[in-house]
């Protein structure tokens, strides 16, 4: 017997999803996560995990793991004193950033701090002009004084960014040399292998953080590795990177910046998975926790990459799902504004105090107390029956809020319900509408504890006809470790023209590059069979400074693909922007590619079917508010492990299952698919 | 029309949100300039029937001024039943077209349903153009274009578009950025059509009335948070572009929920510094809602309890043919006063002055087949010290937040190296919070080209507040010795151009700033140990209240 095992650890429970590849069976486990030291709850739950289903680490073909730590480290500031190294001139670059302020109106809104202090910047004279060439030779006196200094400063991680390495490597790949024979045991990043792509204050940036976030993820994977082999695990553990692929624990340390996104990427993953078992190629993820939401969009089961975004203020260029956040969440706390509107968000009650409903103090209303008010939540007991709520503390909050707002306390909470489906539907025009996407087109697939709670409105909101939950919606991240495969990114910048005469070039950024992946696969010991290469080009019109992605086909590159490559872009400038500049010169900026190493996944089994009739899975009913019915109505209550393949019911209903609840509106139909997963239409 | 709940209110307005953030990116993403794709000098808004701004996304708010001129312009030449869809109307004269100056090209195309016009998609794009012309008035500063069609029901009127492009001096790009101003505009037309079939023209209007009462609800609550009384302040406006140094006063009488500004100021001049008073508006509009309330929606209901005077004919409402390419130098000082005099009424809720100024330095030559280029660059310095944190350091304060061009972009493009990029030591002016520091960037000249640089702060400092000290001023040297003024200089290769800008005021006596504070300021070089001595010394007694 073989299990995979998936481990999310996130900052109040570690999930650990555990998958038989020969019966399908899935098992989930918890147990409470230690900030501290992350790897001791991991470790922890594994082994607890394990022995729950009657096995033991033997028995464990693959283990893939989902972190935080980057992401935390980042967000708390609790990264190693960094040194950087950078071009005579530009030591202010990192503060300077691209001179923006952070907010128009408000004063009181600060930068986000700079991981090096000004005093650990240090200039080096060296200077590489816009095409490469060399115009100042790099000082290695200078670089060994520089090293001196963060020597003495006692730093634990250096960054190196010089102007233009992305063209010519020369200057930085000195520095390095220098840098590891002098400080062994620091911790470097340089712009050209972390980074090495146009625009010198996000390449920098990046570095940066990279540098800064090294020593601590050295750390929390050497004692994990540790932890794991101590408890008898036999195959090498893997880590999820933002692009929502795996590395192995060695490639994760080297590119802790890779990795800020790790978390909700693996969710998107678990989606991409389930939809494509189901039949839904197109889907809008739609994850709830308590604080935040993540949307993001997959066309044709791909969710695009994007090489760029801004990671808690700071730009990391980094292959990243394109995941788009917005903080309002179950735990999202509603008020009226000197206006006289109603806001919900972005201050969050968190898990304590929680909800005015947990009785633990505080009293301003939240969306959770809105469902409590409206009974779409269960207003005596959440969770499966493990926390006890109190409707009346609900009540009290939401009624004050009505004051202010001259409504009643009934449209007050439904008033919650739609400000929050409203921010969550901006949050999706983000990632389709503003990228030429019609969510019209697409299923929505909702999971996070509340993101079946808000589905159908949401989906009634954006005129999706379709809402996808799946059965374990409040796991999904974990179960998302067991249905990725690995990958790794490469690029480089090449700026050229659209034109045969830079087929040389284009072949030779290529070459350069599938060989990078080949010894990558070659690292992560990949069979040959089981190599796959997607390679797509960042183009543009010449004069224009964001890319659209357009892929390149498979073969030898020729002029038929430099052909392929025209089109693609002028159909993808034409979805985006409505237009083309027929005649325009047509630039190339960034060549990519994508390898993907093939691995075992948990398979997803249909399980056969058992008519339509939902009845057995019926417990009973409550009054809930439907506003679309006038008020409150009876609706039935299913309970969610007891729904068979095939069952059919009609909305208004209400599924509850231990993490999560599930509404279903008038009009709409509610089955269950072979997966059991819930398919909402209508 | 009927009343709409304020949870359809608030659903519309984050639609609306979602539809000017859109046409921004739009914009941004199409466009080929520096100025556009890089430093994103545009801004994009929605407004309704009658003229008013539903929305405008957060980029530039001196465009502002530009947007809410072009619609009674528009009116004014043109019987409402004669506009029809697709008709897109080109405007940016300060006099006749709404704009506030020539280079801020806007393009608004009326939004129909069913048939009506229900709004307006509306943006501007700072064309970096109609460079080295003089700013004598306002027919040396470019081509002076009323609000007219450049298309006609969805066609191009290619005779107007030949003749402005003829006008530009690097039409490529002009025609490119149009473009991309098209399509920004197509995109909110669309988008708001949309937002009708879903609610209903009616509902959509009505909310959008109900969101210019919120603004006003909210401007009014502020308002009426500051003590009733007459708030005066003045300061010195002093550029490089002319020879004398103006006094820009404010009274800002604050009467329950109303607030009237009078401004009085010297005559217009012969320079490009005077303001249309649609700038002075959107000057006004930003200073008072970024003191009073930030949070509040930028639409036209919060200039409802606003009343805002000048002197026609002055520097701060001047009338035909005053030249106006530089406004918004004056601007910025005029945000000052604003804030200097709301400061006496709200102790404790206004940052000290800014670097107060927005240095711009436009360099512009020939390429080797004889094109021409231009490079417009604007430059950051401190913000002033909070009341409870140190000023930002080089950022763009007030009516501006446009980008950096990255040095790796800016040497692609022009025959120009930058030689250093950062912050000036010492120019954050000392207090409990220090002052945002200055911005240094020195170029190196690689062709021979022509540079026009302007900017404040030279002869003045920007203040501190509540004992706070003075930022460091703004300083200009070119390594052959011109002296940088109204006229473009002549730059030869080889030349260094080492652009400095100003810090921001002080917060606060500098002697109740802790120690740790000053110990970390000297270490990094933010403050200069003569500076920390001279505090130290005159302040010493002081000392002992600790």
């Amino acid at each position: 017997m073989t299990w995979r095992v998936g481990v999310d650890s996130g900052g109040t429970f570690t999930d650990i999803c555990l998958f038989d590849d020969q019966t399908g069976r899935l098992e989930v486990w918890k147990v409470a996560s230690t900030p501290s030291d992350p790897s001791e709850g991991i470790a922890l739950g594994v082994e607890q995990g394990v022995a729950n289903v009657g096995s033991d680490a033997e028995a464990i073909g693959y283990l893939g793991h989902g972190t935080t730590v980057a992401t935390n480290a980042l967000i708390e500031l609790k990264g190693a004193k960094t040194g950087l190294i950078v071009t005579d001139g530009f030591r202010d670059l990192l503060e300077l950033g691209r001179q923006k302020r952070p907010s128009l109106y408000d004063m009181t809104v600060d930068k986000p701090p700079e991981l090096v202090r000004r005093n650990l910047r240090l200039e080096v004279r060296e200077r590489v002009r816009f095409d490469g060439s060399v115009e100042i030779e790099l000082d290695e006196q200078g670089v060994r004084l520089a090293v001196e200094k963060l020597r003495e400063a006692d730093v634990g991680a250096v960054a190196v960014c010089f102007l233009y390495a992305f063209l010519n490597t020369k200057h930085e790949a000195t520095a390095l040399r220098i840098l590891k024979e002098e400080l062994p045991d620091v911790s470097v990043s340089v712009s050209h292998e972390v980074a090495p792509e146009f625009r010198e204050f996000e390449r920098l940036s990046t570095t940066v953080a990279n540098a800064y976030l090294s020593p601590i993820m050295q750390r929390y994977i050497g004692r994990l590795e540790r932890r794991l082999t101590d408890f008898g695990l036999k195959t090498a553990p893997h880590m999820t990177q933002s692009n929502g692929g795996v590395v192995s624990f060695e490639a994760a340390a080297k590119l802790p910046v890779r990795a800020l996104l790790s978390g909700p990427s693996t969710g998107v993953v678990a989606a991409q998975a389930i939809g494509q078992a189901a039949g839904f190629d197109n889907l809008i993820t739609f994850d709830v926790g308590g604080t935040s939401s993540d949307v993001a969009l997959l066309t044709q089961g791909v969710c695009s990459v994007s090489g760029e975004a801004d990671v808690h203020g700071y730009p990391i260029k980094a292959p990243m799902l394109d995941i788009h956040t917005v903080g309002a969440g179950g735990g999202s706390i509603a008020t009226v504004d000197s206006g006289g509107l109603l806001k919900v968000g972005p201050r969050s009650a968190g898990a304590d105090p929680g909800p005015a409903c947990y009785g633990l103090g505080n009293t301003e209303p939240t969306v959770t107390d809105a469902n409590i008010v409206l009974q779409t939540l269960n207003p005596v007991e959440i969770l499966g029956g493990r926390m006890k709520v109190r409707r009346d503390l609900a009540l009290a909050s939401i009624e004050k809020l009505a004051e202010g707002l001259g409504l009643g306390t009934m449209e007050a909470a439904q008033g919650i319900i739609s400000v929050l489906t409203a921010n969550m539907a901006k949050a999706i025009r983000v990632i389709s509408v503003q990228r030429g996407y019609d969510p019209r087109d697409y299923a929505l697939m909702a999971f996070g504890g509340a993101g079946p709670l808000h589905a159908a409105r949401l989906a009634r909101e954006l005129d999706i006809k379709t809402v996808i939950v799946p059965l374990a919606p409040g796991i999904l991240c974990a179960m998302g470790l067991l249905l990725t495969d690995l990958r790794a990114d490469f690029a480089t910048t090449r700026l050229l023209t659209l034109e045969p005469s830079s087929l040389p070039a284009v072949r030779e950024g290529y070459g350069a590059l599938q060989s990078q992946a080949q010894t990558w696969f070659d690292i992560e010991g990949i069979s040959p069979s089981r190599r796959r290469i997607t390679r797509t080009v960042d183009m543009r019109y010449q004069g224009q400074n964001y890319e659209l992605q357009v892929h390149l086909p498979d073969g030898p590159i020729d002029e038929a693909s430099m052909a392929a490559l025209a089109a693609g872009f002028a159909d993808a400038h034409q979805q985006r922007y409505g237009f083309t500049a027929d005649g325009d010169a047509v630039q190339i900026v960034t060549l990519r590619v994508e390898a993907t190493g093939i691995v075992e996944k948990a398979k997803l089994r249909p399980a056969p079917a058992a008519g339509a009739n939902a009845d057995a899975a019926r417990q009973g009913s409550r009054d809930v508010h439907m506003p679309g019915l006038g008020g409150f109505v009876s609706c039935p209550i299913y309970a969610r492990d007891r729904l068979k393949p095939g069952n059919m019911f009609e909305g208004p209903a209400i599924v509850e299952q231990m993490d999560s609840t599930t509404v279903v509106l008038p009009g709409m139909t509610a089955r269950v698919d072979a997966y059991l997963n819930i398919i909402l239409e209508g | 029309m009927r009343q709409v709940d304020p949870i359809t209110v608030e659903v519309i307005g984050s639609a609306l949100t979602s539809i000017v953030e859109e046409m921004g990116e739009a914009l941004v993403r199409a466009s080929y300039s520096t100025n556009i794709k890089e430093r994103r000098d545009c801004s994009t808004a929605l407004f309704d029937r009658k003229g008013n701004t539903l929305c405008q996304a957060e980029h530039i708010p001196m465009h502002l001024g530009s947007f809410i001129g072009i619609i009674p312009h528009i009116m004014k030449r043109n019987r409402l039943e004669d506009i029809k869809p697709g008709d897109v109307f080109i405007g940016n004269d300060a006099y006749e077209g709404g704009g506030t100056h020539l280079p801020d090209i806007v393009l608004a195309e009326p939004v129909f349903f069913e048939d009506e016009i229900v709004g307006w998609a509306v943006n501007t794009a700072h064309h970096a153009d109609f460079t080295d012309r003089g700013s004598a008035h306002i027919y040396q500063e470019g081509l002076r274009i009323p609000p007219i069609r450049l298309y006609t029901k969805g066609v191009l009127n290619a005779d107007i578009e030949a003749m402005i492009l003829l006008n530009c001096q690097v039409p490529s790009e002009r025609l490119s950025d149009l473009r991309a101003q098209m399509s920004a505009n197509r995109l909110g037309v669309r988008r708001l059509q949309d937002l009708c079939a879903k609610y209903g023209a009616d509902q959509v209007l009505s909310a959008g009335d109900a969101l210019l009462d919120y603004a006003e609800r909210k401007m009014r609550a502020g308002i009426a948070a500051v003590p009733d009384g007459m708030y005066r302040f003045s300061d010195v406006f002093d550029s490089n572009v002319i020879d004398r140094d103006m006094t820009l006063s404010v009274a800002i009488e604050v009467d329950g929920s109303d607030m009237r500004l009078a401004f009085d100021a010297p005559p217009q001049v012969r320079a490009g510094l005077n303001v249309i008073y649609t700038a002075l508006l959107a000057t006004c509009y930003y200073a008072v809602k970024a003191t009073i309330d930030p949070t509040i929606l930028p639409n036209a209901g919060l200039s409802r309890p606003l009343s805002v005077t000048a002197p026609s004919g002055s520097l701060l409402n001047c009338r035909h043919p005053a030249a106006v390419n530089g406004r918004i130098a004056t601007c910025q000082r005029v945000a000052d006063i604003v804030q200097g005099a709301l400061a006496k009424a709200l102790p404790g809720r206004v940052p000290a002055a800014g670097n107060g100024a927005c240095t711009g330095a436009q360099f512009t030559g020939t390429y080797a087949d004889g094109s021409p280029w231009v490079y417009l660059e604007t430059m950051g310095g401190g913000a002033g010290a909070r009341p409870m944190a140190d000023g930002l350091s080089g950022v763009h304060v007030h009516l501006t937040n446009t980008s950096n061009l990255p040095v790796e972009a800016l040497e692609l493009e022009y025959p120009l190296t930058l030689l250093r990029y950062e912050l000036v030591n010492g120019s954050g002016g000392a207090g409990r919070w220090r002052g945002g520091m200055g911005v240094r960037r020195v170029y190196r000249i690689e062709k021979d080209c022509r540079l026009s640089l302007e900017g404040s702060r030279i002869s003045t400092s920007p203040w501190g507040l509540e004992g706070g000290l003075e930022g460091g001023r703004s300083s200009f040297v070119i390594s052959g010795g011109q002296k940088p003024g109204a006229d473009t200089v002549l730059l030869r290769a080889g030349t260094i151009v080492d652009i400095a800008t100003a810090g921001g005021g002080g917060f606060g006596d500098p002697n109740d700033r802790p120690e740790s504070a000053v110990a970390k300021d000297l270490l990094e070089d933010r403050l200069d140990v003569e500076t920390a001595n001279a505090v130290a010394g005159s302040q010493q007694p002081d000392r002992s209240r600790a």
